[in-house]
């Protein structure tokens, strides 16, 4: 289509109900632009009369277009004129504002004053579900939302309800938008009409810095952007990724991280010795581990290391190499992997092979890559049910494990039980869990916001993801603190480490950064 | 919340009431589905059908069209809404339309909404008390040469005069039509 191309090639074309992941509906007329016709007499090409518009047009060889006409910005003033004559110019209190299409077209192509005298239509706000809230008031009617859900989710609960300029949207009332991907019809508002109930009065989103990240919620591992400011994490929103998730992602992931910012993360490193209990500053804990694991190397302890799935690729990289290179025999040992629930395919009751957006069931981000690591590393490797056997057995008597899940319980009764047999536990993790109580060097971690690396996803994709929010006071990141500990100095740059392990692992060369959409794109 | 919004979460029909539409009504509808590529094509022929037997479409009557079609409710409340003929709410049982276009408002068209609303005693979009009548005005009722003209649900009254509309509303069988109407869109039993 001539729109997409012209976006593409860096123009600023107006358009509001143009997606280009949706069915062209071509009724906001805002990228009418004016085309060469063959004229029907001579055969020659001639600037037709009438505005075509161009979402609708494909591209031809030899096609002559033209947006900079005074026709054509006649039209887009005319718009901007009908969209605004019932609008409510309430920027101040709209969660949209600053990011609003309204406002930057009205800035382009509108009045500046208002030439309708009549009252105003006035429309109720609308609760449409339980994450969103509907001001009539701001619509334009781009219908975006409405073929979202028809289109990509498949639930078909938005509608116009009336017609012309009465027209709404809303749905049947008693079934309310309630699907796993409605935060998506909030981002593809072009205006403040839909708001996130969990955002909304929030903050300006002016104040917002934006980090582009990969969502740790599934395996499929979306692109996605966190909002963020002075060191809060406001909302999640995805980012354009064509062999990923497209324009967007779920709910879950879109709402999921919330447990980061609860206040009961576990903040200093803790060292236990004989029923004592010391607090070391973070500058000791290099020392404190390497002189734990050289003992148990002098001793020829067998060893495991269990890398979580939360771990990103760098970071389970210098923890096994670094083991390994003390302890060579030393068990690598996929940690505990979170499954929930069901695939769910959609747009709802398709096939996964023709699915626009897939919600996997493995709730960690990094399986194949932990899995990658530990098949490239060699050497012995373990599942974790024989872990926690060969531990009863005494085959092992100490052990690496690494948590960082947002599930507080992932600690089996076995595998607490178990842990309390070993001579030496280093243990990593997020929250206090039985597994933290009974270590004997424990790491705080940072949850993924707050750190850098990279994760590979179902489809062995390596998505780097960057560091967005400090973690709480006295938290160090993972990385910097392996970095230290497996010998190196200064400051942790997951790209460095990634070249360095690429050097041992091809697999790690290729990373896929997602293309930024053109950006005048909406 | 310190503003009022209409909650959409909560049904506006009661979910243990009986289904309005009878299984006699549910076969004539099943009747159309052959014509169609799709069941949703019967939408229309559906809806007129429900119309004709309960004088609206009711939220009720849609989520039963809705289950029948294999389609969305929303998609039903979408078309209800969109046609002006559908009605999603309680009306008379005939409607009154009266032309306020420019040809029929030059002849006197407005004297003859006059005389309507003061016998019938109701205003436009409004139901008169005994239930009969419905009344609204329309753009044009393509009868231009004949104004002013007023239509009661089917049956067209050319060039009406005031002093005519008691009369007209008076009589009872002011609906019927002088040919026979097609009863494919008839609810059984009518």
């Amino acid at each position: 289509m001539v729109l997409q191309a012209a976006l593409e090639a860096g123009m600023d074309i107006p358009h509001y109900c143009y997606h280009p992941s949706l069915s062209v509906v071509a009724s906001c007329r805002l990228c009418l632009m004016e085309m060469k016709v063959p004229d029907p007499k001579s055969g020659e090409l001639v600037w037709m009369p009438k505005l075509v518009p161009s979402c609708q047009t494909p591209v031809k060889e030899g096609m002559e277009v033209r947006f900079n006409s005074p026709a054509v910005q006649q039209n887009q003033q005319q718009c901007m004129e009908y969209f605004l004559l019932n609008h409510p110019l309430d920027c101040p209190v709209c969660d949209q504002a600053g990011e609003c299409y309204l406002q930057d077209y009205s800035y382009r192509f509108g009045q500046p004053t208002s030439r309708m005298v009549e009252e105003k239509l006035k429309n109720p706000k609308k609760d449409v579900g339980p994450r969103t809230l509907l001001y009539q008031d701001r619509c334009v009617m781009c219908s975006r939302c409405v073929r979202f859900t028809d289109e990509i989710a498949g639930t078909h609960e938005l509608t116009v309800v009336n017609r012309g300029n009465r027209a709404e949207i809303d749905v049947f009332p008693g079934l309310p938008l309630n699907n796993p991907l409605q935060g998506n019809v909030v981002d593809l508002c072009p205006v403040g009409s839909l708001l996130d109930k969990d955002f909304l009065f929030k903050q300006r989103v002016w104040l917002l810095r934006e980090t582009k990240s990969i969502c740790p919620g599934c395996s499929t591992g979306c692109a996605i952007r966190i909002d963020h400011n002075e060191g809060v994490i406001y909302r999640l929103k995805p980012r354009f990724s064509p062999k990923v998730n497209d324009y967007w992602m779920c709910d879950e992931g879109r709402f999921g991280w919330k447990y980061l910012q609860d206040g009961d993360r576990l903040t200093r490193p803790v060292v236990r010795r004989g029923g004592e209990v010391f607090y070391p500053r973070w500058e000791d804990i290099p020392e404190i581990i390497n002189y734990r694991l050289r003992k148990l190397a002098e001793q020829q302890t067998p060893t495991a290391v269990v890398l979580s799935p939360m771990l990103a690729c760098e970071e389970a990289w210098l923890i096994a190499s670094y083991v390994r290179a003390l302890l060579p025999q030393a068990v690598l040992v996929a940690s505990w992997l979170p499954v929930q629930g069901a695939e769910q395919n959609f747009p709802v009751g398709s096939p996964a092979e023709k699915a626009r957006f897939t919600i996997r069931p493995e709730k960690c981000p990094n399986r194949r890559g932990v899995e990658l690591l530990i098949n490239k590393l060699g050497g012995a490797s373990s599942t974790l049910e024989d872990l926690i056997k060969q531990v009863k057995e005494k085959k092992i008597k100490a052990a690496w494990i690494t948590g960082g899940y947002s599930q507080r319980d992932w600690v089996s009764k076995e595998l607490a039980a178990a842990a309390k047999e070993l001579e030496l536990l280093v243990m990593q993790d997020l929250y206090a869990n039985a597994l933290t109580d009974n270590s004997h060097v424990l790491l705080p971690s940072c949850c993924w916001a707050e750190r850098e690396g990279s994760f590979v996803n179902q489809a062995g994709l390596i998505q780097p993801f960057e560091r967005a929010v400090d973690g709480p006071e006295g938290t160090r990141r993972d990385g910097q603190y392996l970095y230290e500990i497996a010998g190196y100095s200064g400051l942790y740059r997951a790209e460095k480490v990634r070249e360095r392990m690429a050097e041992q692992l091809a697999e790690f060369r290729d990373i896929y950064v997602a293309p930024d959409p053109p950006e005048h794109q909406h | 919340m310190s503003w009022k919004a209409y909650d959409r979460n909560q049904p506006v029909m009661d979910p243990q009431a009986p289904p309005v539409l009878t299984e006699a009504v549910r076969e004539k509808i099943r009747s159309f589905f052959p014509r169609y590529e799709t069941k949703r094509a019967v939408l229309l022929p559906a809806l007129h059908i429900v119309q004709e037997l309960l004088g609206y479409v009711s939220y009720q009557a849609m989520k039963e069209i809705a289950d029948l079609l294999e389609i969305h409710a929303s998609d039903v409340l979408d078309v209800v809404s969109f046609y002006t003929h559908f009605a999603n709410h309680p009306k008379g049982r005939k409607t009154v339309m009266v032309c306020r276009s420019l040809s029929c408002e030059l002849m006197g068209g407005k004297a003859v909404l006059e005389a309507v609303k003061n016998t019938l005693q109701i205003q436009e979009h409004g139901t008169s008390t005994d239930g009969q009548y419905f009344l609204v005005t329309e753009e044009c009722l393509a009868e231009c040469d004949h104004a002013p003209c007023l239509k009661i649900n089917e049956r067209t009254y050319h060039q009406v005069k005031a002093t005519d509309v008691s009369r007209i509303l008076a009589d009872e069988k002011n609906a019927e039509l002088s040919i026979a109407r097609s009863s494919l869109f008839d609810p059984p039993g009518h």
